[in-house]
């Protein structure tokens, strides 16, 4: 039998403890076992026909695993298909080949003589700029739905932009022509889609980052950090943004209309420290009651948090939960399998985690229970709407005491992160259960246009009596939509 | 210009929550890297907490640390880093950067002064100035490691001048200066010269409990201990004092006085001694210098290489070539570095291919050096057109790569693969042939000699150059140094 740990999460926030309550159902997660002896520093994940999963490690090896899918993980097998590619963060299966950004380029490879190791090696792409430091790294995302890759470049050392396209999201068509995309980019830590197929991005904190967030990369949009702006000129593109240091995020966009709010601000410390892969659940339902929503990956916490997304206006925005922990060391790559299989794989080398082991690769399943969760949490133009994975108790869910909020922002600065600052203390004045049982609008008054709102729902319960598993949510309020 | 109100409500709710507590907030913010017990997370793989002098001693140099971050190189408790600590000043306020320090200095054993958020504030003013986060050789030049009490006690210097490569004979030289060492540290600086001259240190090492002594030394040039009148360590030949010839050495002894001896050769340019000892397992070492050794780590070379006789691909940052570097590792010896940024070979050599320890340890910030012998660069410049692009390669069965470059309708195939001369000496051969158009290419070949090929080759600005016609390939042999 294969280890299985029953994953519950408890919510103390800063210090949250896994609790082993199978009772309470939730999420099943194994660890899928590695070959023996080699040094599996996952970097990538790419999901292949016949239930076969490829990974690559940081060291640059591409294995393939046969296995992963099945109910004894002990019986997995292994084998390399490629070794010593360049620091590889972003791979996926197409016609016949792998699809693998590596930090040079985007190579398609693939093996031609059907001896089960690879031998062509296709350079599609290698038209950005890299100068040999070791921070520039390349995200690249599985295909769009015009087969495009998208690649996120961190900049140089995560401070400059020394070389093309540093602190850029392109595009590279299956051709290979490279299109700039994005400006404005920090420290990426991985790259996706949503359900509408629009791409999204982690930037860490830092520089021009007050905390971590998700943003969205809308073509010919700036993403708020100006060092890589001194290419704007080679995209042909007009004069870039230059925002005032120190602003508000909410001042320096009513400047400059290309500059996109993050969608959903990962507040810096109580939500994560260092969010990685952007994973959609597109599975309806076999991952559990979240169909829709998008995972991100969090090195530092061991983390997988979750989150919601709408457009009021012409912005995304939404929310972010805490969800499952407890991995063994900081995760980096994730793919979510038809079957609901989520896929993790994590480093800790030159990055601590919680998580104390130096490398892993695991697999959470839904084990068929619904937790009693937040589901998902809407702006509308009195308050909030919130929504419960199961029927509330009316008594609770519709008492404003049950509820509370905080809201702050952070400074736009290009000094290394921010205080959260400008902080108010939205309230709750009235909560009305709603017909479906499972939704209470929230009359607040309040809110703040750009803060994140965080909201702890801890009175509520459930209709059989529970308490939610995580209480918290924070809501990026970029527009507040109107009546 | 707007105001910024400061108005510190998540940490009014924080509070409210018991996090201003300097343990929580720790655990939060840097429990992850430096480990909940402090002894760096990952078995050591971060810097360590508990016991260094880095947190101890006037908090000015933590509190600016924390403030600003530290990247780059630094030693702590004798263990070398390359890792980056982001600042964390314009993130956390005063009061929670103080409560962390103030956990940090009086945890694990640590037994400094509590940090005020006063403190932290006037730091924070005094830093203002400052762009990016402190390297250490910056800030222990502003805030140097606190010294602890010497066990040395009735330390004497003699200094004598002269010219030697290795330790002098002691008891044949006049001494030029003699000194009490009543700190119970070995300095140079009581020598009165810069350079061309020896010292010994004489006193007693009072070893404070019974049991295994490990000694670390280093010194610019070189240096010996003797307890009570055997060698424990030396530090031969010249060579400079950056952890590179450093060497420990182990006595068993009891506690009690020892008689102690350090004698040390200076010959030119910098200068310096570092000794540190500790007892039993585990723990930094303590010092009986101002400044400290470090052991370069022995890390396990990683080795890259040909595998059941087939040749190996190495995609990575290559000392000696562009950041695009392919390295190629043939058997028998012979290895290649093509760069995918010229479209052309970089760097031949011999003997082992790769060792990818520089590489992957911490970040990862290093590049990988050719790990044999005979390096020879071949270009450093593309000749294809500018159009060019690197179109990947192709292995064939025993994984020697074909290179392939296109522009306009014209795509070249470069491969690589072991053979031999016409003498039969073994030599790395390289086939070139032009596909499609009607222009042919001039190939230049550089400076390298001893290439053997068929090819017509012409000199151009004293250049040996080869021309390919489309629909041909030439083939050259590189006959490697030996």
């Amino acid at each position: 039998m294969s280890v299985s740990t029953m994953l519950r999460w408890s919510s103390a926030g800063i210090l949250a403890i896994p609790c082993w309550a199978a009772s309470l159902g939730g999420y099943v997660r194994e660890e899928i076992p590695l070959p023996p002896g080699e040094v599996m520093e996952i970097s990538s994940i790419a999901l292949m026909p016949e239930d076969q999963v490829a990974v690559t490690t940081r060291r640059g090896d591409l294995w393939i695993c046969d296995g992963a899918y099945g109910e004894d993980l002990s019986q997995v097998r292994w084998h390399r298909f490629a070794r010593d590619l360049h620091e590889p963060l972003g791979m996926f299966w197409k016609e016949g080949s792998l699809w693998l950004t590596q930090r040079p380029e985007l190579t398609r490879i693939t093996d031609t003589d059907g001896d089960g190791e690879a031998d062509r090696f296709e350079t599609i792409c290698a038209d950005w700029g890299l100068t040999g430091n070791y921070h520039e790294y390349a995200f690249g995302s599985p295909p769009d739905r015009e087969g495009n890759v998208w690649i996120a470049l961190c900049l140089t050392g995560s401070f400059t932009s020394d070389a093309p396209w540093r602190g850029w999201c392109v595009r590279v068509t299956p051709e290979g022509e490279m299109i700039p995309t994005c400006s404005g980019l920090r420290s990426p830590g991985g790259i996706g889609f949503n359900r509408e197929g629009d791409a999204f991005y982690t930037d860490n904190q830092g520089t021009w980052n007050g905390s971590s967030s998700l943003k969205w990369l809308r073509p010919g949009s700036f993403q708020g950090n100006p060092v890589g702006n001194s290419w704007h000129r080679l995209a042909g593109w007009p004069a870039p943004p230059e925002p005032k240091d120190p602003s508000r995020m909410v001042v320096e966009r009513a400047r400059f209309p290309d500059l996109v709010p993050p969608a959903v601000i990962l507040p810096h410390g109580k939500v994560g420290q260092s969010p990685t892969a952007v994973v959609l659940d597109d599975t309806e339902g076999r991952f559990g009651p979240f169909a829709g929503q998008m995972l991100i990956g969090e090195q530092t916490h061991s983390q997988v948090q979750r989150v919601c997304l709408e457009k009021v206006g012409e912005w995304y925005q939404g929310a972010v939960f805490h969800f499952l922990e407890g991995f063994e060391a900081g995760i980096v790559p994730m793919r979510l399998a038809g079957d609901g299989s989520l896929f993790v794989g994590g480093t800790n080398r030159g990055w601590g985690s919680r998580g104390s082991k130096p490398f892993t690769f695991e697999r959470v399943r839904w084990g068929g229970e619904v937790p009693f969760e937040m589901h998902h949490l809407s702006a509308i133009p009195e308050g909030f709407e919130l929504t419960f994975t199961e029927p509330v108790d009316a008594t609770s869910a519709g008492d404003p005491a049950s509820y509370a909020m905080d809201a702050w922002t952070y400074v736009y600065q290009s000094e290394y992160g921010s205080p959260e600052v400008d902080a108010v203390a939205p309230t709750v004045r009235s909560v009305q259960v709603m017909e479906d049982g499972r939704t209470v609008r929230m009359v607040i008054d309040g809110r703040v246009r750009g803060h994140v709102h965080h909201l702890r729902a801890d009175g509520v319960r459930s209709v059989t009596g529970e308490a939610l598993v995580h209480p918290e949510a924070w809501y990026t309020l970029n527009e507040i939509p109107e009546g | 210009m707007r105001r910024w109100l400061p108005c510190w409500f998540g940490w009014w709710f924080l509070a409210a929550a018991g996090a201003q507590d300097g343990e929580q907030l720790f655990t939060l913010y840097c429990s992850a890297c430096h480990g909940a017990d402090g002894k760096g997370a990952n078995e050591g793989a971060f810097p360590p907490l508990a016991g260094s002098r880095w947190v101890s001693g006037e908090p000015e140099r933590a509190i600016q640390i924390v403030l600003h971050g530290i990247h780059g190189p630094i030693e702590v408790a004798g263990r070398h880093y390359e890792l980056e600590m982001p600042p964390q000043g314009a993130m956390l306020a005063d009061e929670p950067l103080a409560a962390i320090l103030s956990y940090v200095r009086s945890s694990w054993g640590n037994a400094g002064s509590a940090v005020t958020p006063e403190a932290v504030a006037a730091q924070r003013a005094a830093g203002l100035d400052r762009a990016g986060p402190w390297t250490a050789e910056e800030i222990l030049s502003r805030y140097p490691l606190p010294l602890e009490a010497s066990v040395l006690r009735d330390l004497l210097s003699r200094s004598y001048e002269g010219d030697w490569s290795e330790l002098p004979d002691f008891a044949k030289l006049t001494a030029a200066n003699v000194e009490e060492e009543h700190d119970g540290w070995l300095k140079v600086e009581s020598a009165p010269f810069e350079d061309h001259f020896a010292m010994e240190w004489e006193g007693r090492f009072e070893a404070p409990e019974t049991g295994e002594y490990e000694f670390l030394l280093d010194a610019d040039d070189a240096a010996e201990l003797r307890l009570d009148g055997e060698s424990v360590v030396a530090v031969t030949g010249l060579g400079p004092m950056d952890g590179s010839r450093s060497q420990t050495g182990k006595v068993h002894l009891d506690a009690g006085s020892h008689a102690f001896w350090v004698g040390y050769v200076e010959a030119e340019g910098q200068q310096g001694i570092a000794l540190g000892w500790k007892v039993g397992e585990g723990g930094g070492y303590r010092w009986l210098t101002p400044v400290q050794a470090s052991i370069r780590e022995d890390r396990l070379p990683i080795v890259v290489g040909p595998e059941d006789g087939r040749a190996v691909i190495y995609r990575n940052f290559i000392d000696g070539t562009t950041p695009r570097a392919i390295g190629v590792g043939f058997p028998g010896g012979m290895n290649l570095a093509w760069s995918a940024d010229h479209l052309a070979p970089e760097l031949i050599w011999t003997g082992a291919f790769i060792d990818g320890a520089a590489k992957w340890v911490d970040r990862g910030t290093r590049p990988s050096p050719p790990a044999g012998e005979n390096v020879v660069k071949l270009s450093a410049e593309r000749f294809l057109p500018e159009e060019a692009k690197f179109r990947g390669y192709q292995l064939d069965a025993e994984g020697n790569p074909t290179f392939v470059a296109t522009w306009g309708n014209q795509t070249l195939r470069e491969g690589w693969q072991p053979g031999a001369c016409r003498d039969g000496v073994p030599c790395l051969v390289r086939s070139l042939s032009l596909a499609g158009g009607s222009a042919s290419l001039r190939v230049p070949l550089g400076e390298f000699a001893a290439i053997e090929s068929d090819a017509v080759m012409a000199r151009d600005a004293g250049r040996s150059v080869a021309e390919l016609r489309p629909g041909l390939t030439l083939t050259f042999r590189y006959r490697l140094p030996h």
